[in-house]
């Protein structure tokens, strides 16, 4: 029973980043596989939920979009509150995204809960004639303060699906249950998400 | 607009106005499959329901009508704008009254909980809330003049305005035109500049469409939008930090507990913070998350009696769902269940009555009391998350 009972973990995640990085339509394509270019504009926070399948467990993301006008981040504490995990999103094709992103991070790793699991998303990353900041740097940044880092685009879907799945594996939960089966999942991480998603 | 006509003409309106409130027929074949259908409300918002919905709107607009009727009656009774004398301000003496207008203020009061009739609510909003009597200290040009003083600006504001204008409700078939958003641009921008502090805070563009659907003419859309935030809602609501919005979540937690203490039981126990779903209540006035109709039902109890109706709609909103909410075990439940609940809440009166019957009384001034008490807390709050980032950049730069 206890073992069935932990296969099953909620989590709540929560996005954070500037305004127009894509968090929205990360979410919306992760969720429902769409890209849509003007969505309602999110007022303090949009939920959603998505499982997962990894390895013999399934992880239901609860998931916290915030709106990002400055004057909204006095909000902030609500959605990361009790974080299992956060995805800091920022705009490759916009330096200032990223300053705004490394910010994000002190505060959540000042205020959060310290077994978070952050993702940082360079995401737009089907602009790259528009690249304003270099993967090399976001990677480096990433890798000295504990964050995993990948360059997604919403628009094309590329590495949307993955970047969940991967918080989805480091989740401390999930790593603390046995996992007999190991890695089946992993090398076709995207599998199971493209039932909901359409085919890129 | 509608004044000034005998009774005749008022008769020749009230057809009109029926003709204008059409029965919704879905197609025999909806109907046998139960299936979801689409349509358009009477502010032409797009609304998606089953065949129960749609008889509920029907129901509704019956009753519309039947309203409709009460006040035209009433008009030709008491006389044209005989609601405009019956304001009782809060500052004047009770007992100074006649006691005619005290009959009035009462019959008001309730009428107005029974919703104010379509044609009639930009007239109505506009005197009731102190709209009118706002731009009456002004010259008659200060919009106009407003507005070609701050059009070529860009601030801070103004872009995101622009960043927000195709996102305001998209699909709507005036909202979402060039025109429409031009509109809708010059309320907000104004706005802005009017007052400085507010500037623009994203969840006004929400409101202030909802205000051009319904007053039609912009420039009173506008001094809405001001009584609004001047004088109906608390103050510093959308200023920096959102302080007001704060405090009032505080205040509406603890009515929780007291009005509805086996739900709040239970959502301490699964760790859910109520504000999660209040926020944008309190933001958008329920704008984002009811049909149009039944918010601006919210809105015309708003603008009479005040903010405090606001915590009335957000108290019974978890009251009538009590039995789904207290057999929830995680958050997204108890998500799904309040958005399907207003998100399908087509029937105005059922909400209202649990708000103002069921509920029980809310005295304003211990919203006050309880507003006052809360604001340190909230202050001291924000001002400890400000110290600690900024804290958090010193050791940056060291
Ligand atoms: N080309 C491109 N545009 C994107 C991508 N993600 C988002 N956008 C666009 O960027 C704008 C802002 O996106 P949104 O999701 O609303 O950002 P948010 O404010 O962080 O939620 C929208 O116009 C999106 O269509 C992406 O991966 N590639
Ligand atoms: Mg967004």
């Amino acid at each position: 029973m206890a073992s069935s009972a932990n296969k099953n973990i909620n989590a709540k995640l929560v996005l954070l980043g500037d305004v127009g990085a894509g968090k929205s339509s990360l979410v919306l394509r992760f969720v429902k596989g769409q890209f849509v270019e003007f969505q309602e504009s999110t007022i303090g926070a949009a939920f959603f939920s998505q499982t997962v399948a990894v390895n013999d467990a399934t992880v239901k993301f609860e998931i916290w979009d915030t709106a990002g006008q400055e004057r909204y981040h006095s909000l902030a504490p609500m959605y990361y509150r009790g974080a299992a995990a956060a995805i800091i999103v920022y705009d490759i094709t916009n330096q200032a995204s990223f300053d705004r992103a490394k910010k994000w991070v002190q505060e959540l790793q000042a205020q959060g809960n310290p077994n978070m699991v952050m993702a940082l998303a360079g995401n737009k990353a089907d602009m790259l004639d528009g690249r304003a900041v270099a993967p090399e740097d976001a990677q480096t940044y990433a890798q000295e303060n504990g964050l995993f880092f990948l360059e997604t685009s919403a628009k094309t879907a590329a590495n949307v699906n993955e970047i969940f799945y991967e918080i989805a594996k480091r989740l401390p939960r999930l790593q603390q249950t046995p996992n007999p089966s190991g890695m089946v999942l992993v090398d076709r991480p995207t599998e199971r998400a493209n039932s909901a998603s359409c085919c890129s | 607009m509608y004044g000034g006509s005998g009774v005749q003409g008022k008769r020749d309106m009230a057809m009109e106005y029926e003709a204008q409130i059409p029965v919704l027929r879905p197609s025999i074949h909806s109907r046998r499959a139960n299936m979801m259908v689409k349509f358009q409300d009477l502010y032409e918002f797009t609304v998606e329901g089953n065949v129960d919905d749609v008889n509920v709107l029907n129901e509704v607009r019956e009753k519309v009508r039947h309203q409709g009727k009460v006040w035209w009656a009433l008009e030709a009774d008491k006389g044209a704008n005989w609601y405009l004398e019956s304001f009782v301000p809060s500052t004047l003496l009770k007992s100074s009254l006649k006691f005619s207008t005290l009959v009035n203020a009462i019959t008001l009061k309730k009428l107005i909980r029974k919703g104010i009739p379509p044609n009639l609510r930009p007239k109505v909003w506009f005197s009731l809330s102190g709209a009118a009597k706002k731009k009456s200290t002004v010259p008659d040009s200060y919009y106009n003049d407003l507005i070609s003083a701050v059009e070529h600006k860009v601030t801070p504001a103004t872009k995101q305005i622009d960043h927000d204008l195709p996102r305001t409700f998209p699909g709507h078939p005036w909202l979402d035109t060039p025109e429409g958003h031009a509109s809708l641009r010059r309320v907000l921008v104004g706005y802005s500049f009017r007052d400085s502090d507010v500037g623009y805070c994203q969840g006004l563009n929400y409101v202030a469409a909802l205000l051009l659907v319904v007053m039609k003419t912009e420039e009173e859309a506008f001094w809405m939008l001001a009584v609004l935030l001047e004088n109906v809602l608390v103050s510093d609501c959308y200023t920096t930090n959102l302080s007001g919005c704060h405090v009032e979540q505080r205040v509406f937690k603890d009515l929780l507990t007291k009005k509805c203490p086996r739900i709040a039981a239970h959502l301490g126990a699964l760790e859910f913070d109520v504000s999660l779903v209040c926020t944008e209540w309190f933001l958008c006035l329920f704008s984002k998350s009811l049909p149009s109709e039944t918010t601006l039902r919210v809105w015309d109890v708003l603008f009479y009696e005040g903010a405090k109706v606001l915590f009335s709609v957000a108290l019974a909103i978890f009251k009538m769902n009590e039995e789904e909410l207290l057999v929830t075990h995680h958050v997204g439940d108890v998500i799904n269940v309040i958005q399907r609940s207003t998100h399908y809440l087509f029937d105005p009166d059922e909400l209202l009555t649990v708000a103002f019957e069921k509920i029980g009384f809310m005295i304003t001034t211990n919203i006050s009391k309880q507003r006052k008490k809360q604001e340190p807390a909230v202050m001291a709050a924000l001002d400890q998350r400000i110290r600690r980032l900024n804290s958090l950049n010193d050791d940056e730069k060291s």
